[in-house]
């Protein structure tokens, strides 16, 4: 496996200070930014399995978080089942969900703007059926009963809920780097570059696809989950809402595309700039926003593999110093 | 931390009254400072007595020059999808706040003054429980907000990690107060009572006009609100005597409604009933003049089209007679009269926004006079128990059981020339109401 650059090394740290920030700032303010930021690069690292290791960029990830997250409500509410045991399954169903987008529209081989459109249109569609129907809470949403405690994987206070989203993004990053790490991976990364010639040297361009968007959906349900048991409350416009597509793919895009850090770090800055800047526009409202566009086309601009990228160009001084030495020798 | 304690501290050297002040505020921040000053106390009244007598003469006009700032929590979106109503909401808690300093302040505490800080939920509700924490760190003992069911549940179930109160301005949906959080006040109504007091409100006006209205036409966004409210009417309006011949649905947005209304020119119905949001409604009532349809009456629940000034000024003609069941204000207090001025000379539209968080902010500014205190224990006990004065909106006595208004309801508005009037309930009109339309074709 080729040697971490010192880029990465100060990235990784730069993540671990970050992550701990908040059990040593005095502030208890920016908290609940921390957990919402943390749980975002959830779902971002759910997008980057497929869309930066496999090349198929979806604008639909609500469609995965979403069945997560309604699922394991639906189990809670509507039979009663352990909070735990739906969570599984809310996960697992959004594998299924998943399996099944990415089984149904590679199988018609749709690719590029195609699939994107073809995500698209299923969140959208599974957004519109979760607001019709009463199993789903039609147009009121679905609330979970405010009881909290471990034992209803609810959480007492919000520092408990930063430790539990961290874990899950921990674990999250663990099977993306075994992911990446593994033959699977090497097999995305193949069709990502030429399916035609990944097909050539025999990898089955359509099995690598749906098993990433199987991954991906299974840890965007995770994240869907951990959303509702958090805020206990998910509506439509919530969990199948354009905005959570949206923000599956920024982080990865800002923060480096099929790299492992760097949905991560996308999503981390992003959460970051976007509340210093509100804190530094002040009063004006909307002006925030404003600002957190130019910063992201200043990024896409300056730097097009993102944050990575620039952390990647960084080299080890000392050991370009001894590899100079050694040409010399030579 | 630092600057609490310190407080706490600093009294203890002038007088008595000062010391118990700080303590009132406590809260675990005080504690270190409490135990120090009793120390100080002792020591200060053992060696001079002729001193703890000036201090305590003196008390008073200390408490005044010192009356501290009590800070209220405003939460809401000023930015995205929602932006206009917490942008419309924030202005009027504002307004609330600086009427309540111009009178005086809370007298309760010495005449303390008040400050808003508001949170942006940007229109999320994940965004605003997270802004819920800043501002309970900031030491607001009170939140009002936040304009939206979604954005609501979020926020107080937030607070009630403070045992922050919150009094929730407009939040429709009813699992709002049905959690058993102690810490949530609705001030309007919701959704359930909502539908049947607009439902009791068409009745009585049918009614009263001898029954004009048999059938009826429903037309709705197929969104949450459009799609439950579609829901709950046809449940209801066989109970009063009216027939649905029809339901459309659409979506948000819809360009388009000459198809829509042609279907209605052809089932005929005596009432229509929309249930979409006010850019559709706008369209939706010009197709209607444009099409040269005329059913009796135009009715809806939380329409927005006779509850929004814009739409009447900018279509005069396709606004007339067409009635909302909305919040609203009561126009004949003079309060309500001065609020109007108020936003009228800030360029703003009178919108229900701006009345209902007008009014829940004199809520929670009567409940802080009532409880004396910023404590936010003893505001949610004082919010919980006590019954609350007059406000701008047409509510009876203000009083929260299970932490919903039991006196807030809706009214009945029509448009009339260029002016929104209240036709019902009577004991608020301010014009007969004309039930059925007349001929407009």
């Amino acid at each position: 496996m080729r040697r971490l650059g010192p880029g990465e090394g100060v990235v990784g740290i730069l993540l671990a200070l970050a992550a701990i920030s908040p059990f040593v700032l005095p502030s208890q303010a920016w908290i609940g930014f921390a957990v919402n930021a943390v749980l975002i690069s959830v779902l971002s690292i759910a997008w980057n399995v497929t869309g930066g290791f496999c090349g198929q960029m979806s604008f639909g990830h609500a469609a995965l978080y979403g069945t997560g997250a309604y699922a394991a409500a639906m189990l809670q509410l509507r039979l009663g089942l352990n909070p735990y045991l739906a969570g599984i399954v809310g996960i697992a169903a959004g594998a299924a969900m998943g399996g099944f987008i990415g089984a149904l529209a590679f199988r018609y081989g749709l690719r590029g703007s195609y699939f994107a459109l073809v995500t698209l249109a299923f969140a959208e569609v599974l957004r519109i059926l979760a607001s019709s129907f009463e199993i789903t809470g039609a147009g009121s949403g679905l609330t979970l009963p405010f009881r909290p405690g471990l034992a209803n994987l609810q959480f007492p206070d919000r520092y408990a809920a930063y430790v539990f989203v961290l874990i899950l993004c921990i674990l999250a990053l663990a099977v993306s780097a075994a992911v990446k790490g593994s033959r699977l991976g090497s097999n995305m990364v193949a069709v990502r570059e030429n399916e035609e010639a990944a097909g050539a040297i025999g990898i089955d361009a359509f099995r690598v696809k749906v098993v990433a968007m199987i991954i991906s959906g299974a840890i965007a349900g995770a994240a869907g989950v951990a959303y509702l048991q958090i805020q206990l409350f998910i509506d439509a416009p919530i969990a199948y809402g354009s905005l959570i597509s949206v923000e599956a793919l920024l982080g990865p895009i800002i923060g480096g595309a099929g790299t492992l850090l760097g949905p991560v770090v996308g999503t981390v800055v992003l959460h970051i700039v976007g509340e210093v800047v509100k804190t530094g526009v002040g009063g004006a409202p909307g002006l925030n926003l404003v600002f957190y566009g130019i910063v992201l086309l200043l990024i896409l601009r300056f730097l097009p593999n993102g944050l990575m990228g620039l952390a990647g160009n960084l080299r080890w001084p000392a050991r370009t110093a001894s590899a100079a030495r050694s040409a010399e020798a030579r | 931390m630092k600057t609490k304690t310190a407080q706490g501290r600093f009294p203890t050297l002038t007088t008595t009254g000062e010391w118990q002040m700080a303590e009132d505020k406590s809260g675990f921040e005080t504690i270190a400072g409490t135990a120090r000053s009793r120390r100080e106390l002792l020591k200060a009244g053992g060696s001079t007595l002729a001193l703890a007598a000036v201090g305590t003469v003196a008390a008073p006009a200390v408490l005044r020059a010192q009356a501290p700032t009590v800070k209220i929590g405003g939460i809401g979106p000023l930015t995205g999808a929602l932006a206009y109503n917490g942008n419309q909401a924030k202005a009027a808690m504002q307004f609330a706040i600086d009427d309540a300093n111009a009178a005086g302040g809370i007298k309760s505490m010495g005449g303390a003054k008040l400050e808003l800080l508001f949170g942006d939920a940007e229109s999320r509700p994940d965004v605003g429980a997270a802004q819920v924490d800043k501002l309970a760190e900031a030491g607001v003992c009170c939140l009002v907000g936040a304009q939206s069911s979604a954005i609501s549940l979020a926020t107080t179930q937030a607070a009630a990690r403070f045992n922050l109160p919150q009094v929730v301005d407009v939040g429709t949906a009813d699992q709002i107060v049905q959690r058993g959080l102690p810490n949530v006040f609705r001030f309007s109504p919701g959704t359930a009572r909502s539908v049947a007091e607009g439902i009791a409100n068409l009745n009585t006006l049918n009614e009263q006009a001898g029954k004009p209205v048999k059938t009826v036409a429903i037309v709705h966004e197929d969104g949450p609100f459009g799609s439950s409210m579609a829901r709950l009417l046809q449940e209801k309006l066989p109970s009063i005597g009216m027939n649905v011949v029809e339901t459309i649905s659409h979506p948000t947005p819809q360009r388009d409604f000459t198809n829509i209304v042609l279907r209605l020119k052809n089932a005929r119905p005596d009432l229509v009933m929309p249930s979409h949001y006010i850019n559709e409604f706008i369209l939706f009532a010009r197709t209607i003049r444009q099409q040269r349809f005329a059913p009796k009456a135009i009715y809806s629940i939380f329409g927005g089209g006779a509850s929004n000034i814009k739409f009447v000024r900018e279509n005069q003609d396709a606004a007339q007679f067409v009635i909302d069941t909305n919040h609203w204000y009561d126009p004949r207090k003079p309060a309500s009269q001065a609020l109007a001025r108020k936003v009228a000379d800030a360029k703003l539209d009178l919108t229900y926004d701006i009345m209902v968080a007008y009014g829940a902010t004199q809520v929670v500014i009567d409940a802080i006079e009532k409880a004396g205190s910023a404590d936010r224990a003893k505001l949610i006990e004082t919010l919980s128990t006590q019954t609350f004065a007059d406000t701008v909106m047409p509510y009876g006595p203000i009083k929260f059981v299970g932490g919903d208004n039991t006196g807030s309801h809706l009214v009945n508005l029509q448009v009339r020339g260029d002016k929104i009037e209240v036709i019902f309930p009577k004991e608020y009109a301010t014009i007969d109401p004309v039930f059925p339309f007349p001929d407009r074709s």
